[in-house]
């Protein structure tokens, strides 16, 4: 759900339901590294609802394209992150494998 | 130095021209300008990186997200996924069947903790969720039974089955495993102690009867569960029979003459809703300790200096002529219990304990349903799922 | 004022000597006292004082009282006659069809009559058996020895006749009498017992009840007071066996009075004086004292007597008659004598006993009772302060005793009442008068009493409420505090200071920590640990004891000689015994025969430097406790006793036997000086404290869920609060070992982070974690009773229960029942569920033609019993119980269990009293974690410690810290550090260093939204 103007879509409030800090705070993250956001930050009206509402406040571009491309950043993060993380760990099973063997 | 500075020099003209060019940016432009330097000065870029730990409370505990935070000193503070893919590294420096220890190296706290909590609250699990007691005549509850039964972790795959929303609450044999526990304790015997290994899976589903029996139906009596074949039968299961992943644990007690007859259903379900679907006992991080002796601490003082620290982060060597320095050997085990720096202001003038902000020493101890490394790449694939459903909303 | 004052009680080596054998003394270490401790309670126990009691009653008092009226003679007939030749109680039982039954207190308990059967899924008519009692409660028969008259007027018989029951006599659990009586843990547990459990109350009608410990003013002790207007007041409680009366002298506009309940008016002392046959006024001043202050006081009392015109005996006992209130009991005695005469002698100052009509003690009495109170006048110092514990004693079970003597009267005067008629019919000869003992008076008497807790004696003129309470069994600590409290005789209402402060003598014998918050506040108090309470002693051995170590005997006193310098006045149980010379040696002789065994060890020896008194006391009600007896500062307990206390070759007794401990009540404490610990004992020193955290009583977490007994599954409370996952405390103290609080634990151990989260935790709000939740942190199970009585009605018709009918409108509600009508143990039960189906007659008045069995369905209504509870609360029915009540008609005892977790909203409290609601539950991923991933239960705010100055909250949690990280509990005692009961903050903190955490206790911590440290 988004909260803004139609005039100035350059300022706009999110609100993403069934998520919490999880999302928000890595979003928050990704917005913040792009120079295209002015302001960005993201709040939990009420701990009971399940809800979270980020703000976004770009210089220029639509702010919904701009939490898109955060997202899509994130997104990108986290393939880089899942790929070399299972690199790593095959990395690891082998050289203890080749070190178990040197054992025997 | 100087030759490194005449090629700094050099693309930064270039960068200039092109981004003259261009038509850049007024930082690009900024950035390109001689006087201003391209990189943060030393203290700037301790407190950027580093969390300074003081004896009371730790210091400069937030990261710079902001790109633009170091605008007016012309560093562009923003991390292209480039530069990302460039320096995030992962190290794995333990691996067993229940816990991984690994390092990971540039990332921003936001996401590693972002892996934490999905880890936590949202990686789905099998757990048992509902028990339909025949009998119970020992002194344990049936509530608390139940509860006790429910905490067991289960060593079922979670991928393979449905959440029990998406059958319409249909118990069928791609949501429900299904788990039978019958022991008594005969007269005249001594106590015995129920344990989970008593739990029998029941491939073909529930065998206790949902509806009264009536006895000239000669069909198959209506149960709990509707399976249309034998768990066993699917390829999955063939070879390996679903049990807890822990027999070990005690359930109850029972004294002569006491039964206990009941049956588990168990579902998937995430953490958040019960932490019985947690698939991790705990699953954290902490940032890589730096310790850094500001001063020489020599002779007496470097003796002091190791035995303060009950964890051996700091050895003594040898600097020739019976004198001896203290060096900083092991900074990794370092627990931040803060011992070498108490003892008045002067020791905290020649420590300083330090945590790296990018570089986060991630542990997670899995309950035993999922390899532990598998669980981290299911994490990650749960953000990424996330944010293509925020994507999806957005457009 | 007086020269004695530089007599000190213990003799003490001159200034010099000090010096030289303080310097060449050898160091003395420290001798760890504590095992006396354990050893203490093994022999006296937590509730001691009311076991104490009772046995005391049991096997002392009603033989006595007994004894005090033992012939009951026909007033027509004076040869007839019944004699009590001794009386004894029985074992505890029941008559079940005309014979006993033994009984168990957990019988009696499950039922409210009966306990039957345990409705495991039986149908009703497999176990049904009611015993048809009249009453049931934990009882034992008291048994006689008679010896009668039997037989017409013409020929009479004697005939004896020995274990007549003439009641039944409620038993406290655990006394002599009772069967748990020196049982072992396995025995008890047979009979369905915990052996944790500490006794010392009554099971009456099902419900257990305890007598309070009753704080009142010490009876027979002169007791100097200002009254509403200001005027001094001399006052004495007299009490005996056979009467109580309240004496009090009163100086108003300069004049002595005397105000006595039988006189409507006050009359002026010197009447009194001169009608006890005092006729001379010198007699009087000489007795009071020479000083010519005392008798320039006494001049307008003396003036107002002669201007009365009374002189002689005669004229002030006809003063005396005029004044006197009419009385409604008009003996022969008292006719023949004057009732001013009979009032003088039998009620006027009770205490003091006249003998062959000599009134000279009792006018001696007086004198000392005008005396005190000049002094009071002259020197406001010596007025008493009424609060002072000195002057009160808790007594104990005093008022059952006094009771049951009532009772033991009203049988008799029953017995007297009914014997004249069958005499009259001239059935004697055919009647057994044995019959006509009523059994019922007793036993419903003491049973009423004991049940509604209000004791009325008219004799006395006693009218007191809540004497007993139901015993609380809400935890198991709450239980043991229960049986330590002490009521008070104010009322509570009152607005008062003075009596709610705490007294300085009140120190080692009342805790200081443990008083209701409000009304009560102060007022109700808690023995502490090591406390115990007197019962009466024999006094006539102790009299010609005092007498042979060279008391003067009153009788050969002059009133001249009574005051003589350097003597001092013996005083015995407020009894003026006469005087002694030499009273530090002769207290030092007496102190030496205690110690010795030869008197009591609970008789205290008093000298009152002011008063020029010696005290002793032996009556019972006085609150002491034990202390090391100490020679010149050198404590008489060595390690080799200690030693020999360990191997079991001495006990506690044998401590006391040889002199190295002893008694001392509030009175002889002002005579000791104590020292706290060993090291701090000086050559002044007396007395040293054996532990010093015996000062305390038990008063943790009164109200904390968790355990209450052993066997506290197979009870039948109304309101059951227990913990699913109790836990013993980290942090333990050696008090808690000694209550059997680590074996029945209440509460759990939680990981908590103090610092501000969330803003939900303002004002003592607490964070928890939603996991831990999960998990099974705070788990409890709430039991309720409720019970359904199968009606009999006068027309013989009578409730019934039904079979379910399956195919009603209503099945819905009737799923959980049985066949038998009656729910199902184990079945789930939601609002509006029905668990019994019962019916009623429609017609329960008049009478019904045929057989009340075969009623046509018509004639009854449904009475179905709806479980009522809030909605979405689904209970379990844990048990259901068939017994028979009182009235002989079935009661069913349904238990429903339901199991919650902790929500918002909900009370938790640390043990240091910081307390707090439930503010918010938080999800595990929100909450900290620290370097090593441990995340908190809960999380606390940090604003609750600077005002509160919980320093031991602070110390739990390290301790609690330390314990986890290296496997050992920690202990935390009240003034522990320094004899080693508990840990010192500095070792504890260098645990937590050797472990790798702060040496404050601060961790660094993780944001759990964030990812950052904090």
């Amino acid at each position: 759900m988004e909260l803004g103007s139609y005039s100035d879509q350059s300022k706009s409030t999110f609100s993403l339901a069934d998520e919490d800090h999880t999302i928000a705070n890595a979003v928050r993250f990704t917005l913040n590294q792009d120079p295209r956001v002015t302001f960005c930050g993201y709040s939990i009206p009420h701990p009971s609802d399940n809800r979270v509402n980020i703000r976004v406040q770009t210089t220029g571009d639509s702010a919904r394209e701009v939490l898109k491309d955060a997202c899509q950043d994130l997104m990108q993060m986290c393939q880089h992150v899942r790929s070399t993380f299972d690199k790593s760990v095959n990395d690891y099973k082998m050289s203890k494998t080749v070190k178990d063997m040197d054992i025997k | 130095m100087s030759s490194d500075e005449d090629e700094s020099m050099s693309e930064q003209e270039e960068q200039t021209k092109s981004g003259k060019e261009d038509n850049g940016s007024v930082l690009d432009y900024i950035m390109s300008l001689e006087s201003v330097p391209s990189k943060l000065p030393p203290h700037l870029e301790l407190l950027k990186t580093r969390v300074l730990c003081k004896i009371d409370a730790p210091q400069h505990t937030d990261t710079i997200q902001y790109s633009g935070a170091y605008a007016a000193l012309g560093v562009d503070n923003s991390i292209r996924l480039d530069n990302f893919r460039q320096n995030f590294k992962v190290q794995v420096n333990r691996l067993t069947e229940d816990d991984i220890e690994f390092d990971m190296i540039g990332i921003d706290p936001a996401l590693a903790n972002a892996f934490r909590r999905i880890l936590i609250a949202e990686v789905p699990t099998m757990a048992i969720e509902r028990i339909y007691m025949a009998n119970n005549t020992s002194v344990i509850q049936d509530e608390v039974l139940s509860h006790r039964l429910g905490l067991i972790p289960i060593g079922a795959d979670p991928r393979l089955f449905e959440y029990p929303e998406n059958a319409g609450n249909e118990k069928n044999e791609k949501n429900t495993i299904v788990f039978k526990l019958h022991v008594r304790c005969e007269r005249q015997q001594p106590r015995i102690t129920v344990k989970s290994n008593e739990l029998k899976w029941l491939p073909n589903g529930s065998e206790l009867p949902s509806e009264d029996i009536k006895p000239n139906s000669s069909s198959k009596p209506k149960t709990f569960t509707s399976f249309s074949c034998s768990q066993d039968s699917l390829p999955e299961f063939s070879g390996n029979p679903i049990a807890p992943r822990n027999l070990d644990i005690i359930l109850a007690k029972l004294g002569p003459g006491q039964e206990i007859e009941l049956e588990a259903h168990a579902v998937k379900g995430i953490g958040r809703t019960h932490a019985k679907w947690s698939p991790v006992a705990t699953a954290w991080y902490r940032m890589l300790p730096e310790v850094v002796l500001l001063k020489e601490v020599e002779d007496e003082l470097a003796e002091e200096l190791k035995n303060k620290c009950p964890v051996g982060v700091f050895d003594i060597e040898d600097i020739g002529k019976g004198r001896k320095r203290a060096t900083v050997a092991r900074p990794r085990s370092c627990t931040l219990c803060r011992e070498c720096i108490r003892g008045g202001k002067e020791w905290e003038d020649r420590v300083a304990l330090r945590r790296v902000k990018d570089h986060f020493i991630f542990t997670v101890e899995s309950t035993g349903a999922l390899p532990p490394e598998v669980l981290f790449t299911e994490a990650v694939k749960i953000l990424e799922e996330k944010c293509e459903r925020v994507i999806t909303e957005l457009s | 004022m007086f020269s004695v004052g530089k007599q000190l009680p213990y003799p003490v080596v001159g200034d010099a000597g000090i010096d030289k054998q303080f310097l060449a003394a050898p160091i003395k270490s420290a001798v760890d006292k504590f095992q006396l401790l354990p050893e203490f309670l093994k022999v006296r126990g937590l509730v001691k004082q009311h076991l104490d009691s009772f046995n005391y009653f049991v096997k002392t008092e009603i033989k006595k009282i007994v004894r005090a009226n033992d012939r009951i003679v026909a007033s027509k007939h004076p040869n007839i006659y019944l004699r009590f030749k001794d009386v004894r109680i029985g074992e505890p039982s029941i008559m079940v069809d005309g014979s006993p039954e033994k009984i168990t207190p957990q019988t009696c308990r499950l039922s409210d009559l009966t306990s039957l059967i345990n409705k495991q899924g039986y149908s009703l008519d497999c176990a049904v058996k009611l015993y048809s009692v009249a009453t049931w409660k934990y009882a034992a028969p008291i048994l006689v020895n008679v010896e009668y008259i039997q037989g017409s007027p013409g020929q009479m018989t004697r005939v004896e006749k020995n274990d007549v029951v003439i009641g039944r006599m409620p038993i406290m659990l655990r006394s002599c009498c009772c069967v748990l009586y020196g049982k072992d843990e396995a025995e008890l547990a047979k009979l369905g017992e915990c052996p944790l459990d500490p006794g010392g109350y009554f099971v009456i009608k099902g419900t257990e009840k305890v007598l309070l410990i009753q704080e009142q003013l010490s009876k027979n002790r002169i007791i100097i007071d200002t009254d509403k207007k200001g005027n001094i007041t001399a006052s004495v409680t007299s009490s005996t066996e056979a009467i109580k009366s309240k004496t009090v002298v009163v100086m108003e506009n300069e004049k002595i009075w005397l105000l006595l309940n039988q006189f409507p008016k006050k009359v002026p002392i010197m009447v009194v004086m001169k009608a006890m046959g005092m006729e001379s006024d010198q007699e009087v001043v000489q007795m009071v004292g020479r000083d010519p202050r005392y008798s320039s006081l006494l001049l307008p009392s003396i003036e107002e007597c002669a201007k009365s015109g009374v002189y002689t005996k005669e004229q002030a006992l006809e003063y005396l008659e005029s004044k006197v209130k009419k009385s409604m009991f008009i003996t022969d005695s008292s006719e023949k004598e004057g009732r001013a005469y009979s009032v003088l002698r039998d009620v006027f100052l009770a205490n003091v006993p006249v003998h062959q009509n000599n009134f000279r003690p009792k006018c001696i009495y007086v004198a000392v009772m005008m005396r005190r109170m000049m002094d009071a006048i002259l020197n406001k110092d010596t007025m008493d302060d009424k609060d002072l514990f000195k002057t009160m004693i808790s007594e104990a079970k005093m008022w059952i005793d006094k009771f049951l003597e009532k009772n033991n009267k009203t049988s008799r005067f029953d017995f007297s009442h009914v014997i004249p008629k069958p005499l009259l019919a001239v059935q004697w000869s055919a009647c057994d008068n044995i019959e006509y003992i009523s059994r019922d008076t007793i036993t419903n008497g003491l049973e009423r009493t004991l049940s509604s807790g209000n004791f009325d004696i008219k004799r006395f003129k006693m009218h007191r409420k809540g004497m007993t309470q139901v015993l609380t069994r809400l935890s198991f600590i709450g239980t043991m505090g229960h049986m330590t409290r002490v009521s008070p005789q104010f009322e509570k209402s009152r607005k008062v200071s003075g009596p709610r402060a705490l007294q300085p003598s009140q120190w080692g014998m009342l805790c200081p920590c443990d008083t209701p918050e409000g009304e009560g506040c102060g007022l109700v108090k808690n023995l502490a640990l090591m406390t115990h309470v007197t019962t009466d002693e024999e006094e006539g051995p102790l009299i010609s004891l005092c007498y042979y170590l060279g008391v003067e005997d009153l009788e050969l006193l002059s009133g001249e000689e009574l005051h003589t310098p350097f003597s001092f006045l013996v005083i015995f149980n407020g009894l003026i015994l006469g005087k002694h010379r030499r009273p530090q040696r002769f207290a030092t002789s007496m102190r030496k025969l205690r110690r010795a065994g030869k008197i009591g060890e609970f008789v205290s020896i008093y000298v009152n430097e002011k008063q020029r008194c010696i005290y002793l006391a032996s009556d019972g009600g006085r609150v002491c406790r034990p202390l090391v007896i100490a020679d010149k500062g050198i404590s008489r307990v060595k390690e080799h006793h200690m030693k020999e206390l360990t191997d079991g070759v001495r006990t506690f007794d044998d401590f006391l036997r040889d002199g190295l401990i002893e008694y001392l009540d509030v009175n002889e404490e002002n005579n000791a000086l104590i020292a706290l610990y060993e090291g701090d004992a000086t050559a002044e020193t007396t007395h040293i404290e054996i532990e010093p955290f015996t000062i305390l009583g038990c008063a943790m977490g009164k109200q904390a869920m968790g355990n209450i007994a052993y066997n506290q599954l197979c009870r039948k409370d109304t309101l059951l609060y227990l913990l699913v996952y109790p836990q013993r405390p980290l942090l333990t103290t050696r008090t808690i070992e000694l209550v059997g609080y680590d074996k029945l634990g209440a509460g759990q151990n939680a990981t908590v982070a103090v610092m501000s989260y969330s803003g939900y935790d303002i004002e003592d709000a607490i964070v928890m974690n939603k996991s831990s939740l999960d998990r099974g942190f705070g788990r409890c199970i709430v039991m309720k009773k409720k019970a359904v009585t199968i009606q009999k009605y006068d027309n013989n018709t009578s409730d019934r229960i039904l079979r379910p009918d399956r195919t009603a409108d209503n099945a819905g509600h009737m799923q959980i029942l049985d066949e038998d009508g009656l729910a199902a143990p184990g079945e789930i039960i939601r609002p509006n569920d029905i668990y019994i189906n019962k019916q009623s007659p429609i017609n329960t008045r008049t009478q019904i033609i045929g057989s009340a069995a075969n009623l046509p369905d018509s004639a009854y209504r449904p009475s179905r019993e709806k479980f009522s509870g809030p909605e979405g609360e689904s209970c379990v029915v844990d048990r259901v119980i068939l017994c028979s009540d009182k009235n002989n008609m079935m009661c069913i005892n349904f238990l429903f269990r339901h199991t919650r977790r902790p929500e918002l909203g909900d009370k938790f409290s640390s043990r240091h009293g910081q307390k707090g609601v439930c503010g918010t539950i938080v999800q595990q991923e929100d909450f900290p974690f620290s370097e090593r991933g441990i995340c908190p239960d809960l999380i606390m705010n940090p604003h609750g410690f600077p005002s509160r100055m919980t320093v031991g909250k602070m110390i739990e949690l390290l301790g609690g810290k330390a314990g986890v990280s290296c496997g050992r509990f920690h202990y935390g005692s009240a003034f522990g550090e320094r004899s080693g009961h508990a840990d010192k903050v500095e070792t504890i903190s260098e645990t937590l260093v050797k472990h790798g955490f702060s040496y404050s206790g601060k961790d660094f911590i993780y944001s759990g939204p964030l990812g950052v440290l904090y």
